[in-house]
């Protein structure tokens, strides 16, 4: 199973190159175009959860991100030295377009590309693990 | 990202191209919220060349809307990317938003 890794900046300009990252693993990994969109697109919105929710006004971070790809299959994981934030208990719920909501957005795109989202807690920081295959399609 | 815009009659088209993400979003806002600020109501996204369309470029679409919608305004869609359709499907909103194959078939819809 091939891997590669990443450490960026926890700043928001370096989300482009995690998602490149990500985008040419799951091509790797057999996935069409619009499912390989689909996985930077959600790591996207995770790391700028990290970012954004996690560091906050906090000057410095980093993101470890590794990813392993195998035929028909991706995973994902973030490393962060954030205070704890987890996103994968956090399901905002189905859309609703009669009153589409403004924020959540980001957590209902993770939740709804990836097959699984984990969360782990350690002494020094957070870990995200998310996996994704090719023939699952998006949830509802 | 870039961002430019033109005024036609009834709608100021706003066109965007490149990577929409928190990185960019404050300038795509501040864009929207100009012409809202103006008096438009009827806006056009032309997201043909957007290659990347966050949350964050969502959220502005549909502020925008709920926006248009408050002074009778609406806002539509002109040949959306493949990659602006996915993430708006993805997201359960496509529904919200009227998309034309061109800019003049949006033009002509106001």
């Amino acid at each position: 199973m091939p891997t590669r890794s990443l450490v960026v900046p926890a700043i928001l300009a370096e989300v482009a190159p995690i998602c490149d990252l990500v985008n040419d693993e799951a091509l790797a990994a057999g996935f069409d175009s619009r499912t390989s969109y689909a996985c930077q697109l959600a790591v996207g919105e995770a790391c700028e959860n990290i970012i954004i929710h996690g560091y906050g006004e906090r000057a410095s971070g980093q993101i470890a991100v590794t990813v392993n790809s195998a035929p028909g299959a991706l995973t994902i994981e973030l490393a962060d030295t954030a205070p704890p934030f987890n996103p994968a208990e956090r399901h905002p719920g189905p859309p609703d377009p009669d009153n589409p909501r403004l924020g959540g957005l980001g957590l209902l795109i993770m939740h709804r590309v990836m097959d699984e989202i984990d969360y782990a807690r350690r002494p020094n920081g957070n870990t995200l693990t998310m996996r994704k295959a090719q023939e699952a399609g998006f949830d509802s | 990202m870039d961002i430019s815009r033109e005024a036609y009659k009834r709608v100021t088209v706003i066109t965007v191209t490149g990577r929409v993400d928190s990185s960019t979003a404050d300038q795509f806002e501040a864009a929207v919220n100009d012409e809202l600020k103006s008096g438009q109501r009827n806006l056009i996204f032309d997201l043909n060349e957007v290659d990347f369309l966050s949350s964050a470029g969502l959220r502005i679409l549909v502020m925008s809307r709920k926006e248009a919608q408050k002074g009778g305004g609406v806002v539509r869609l002109a040949q959306p990317s493949d990659r602006v359709k996915e993430t708006l499907e993805i997201a359960g909103l496509d529904v919200l938003f009227e998309s034309f194959p061109s800019r003049e078939e949006a033009i002509a819809a106001y």
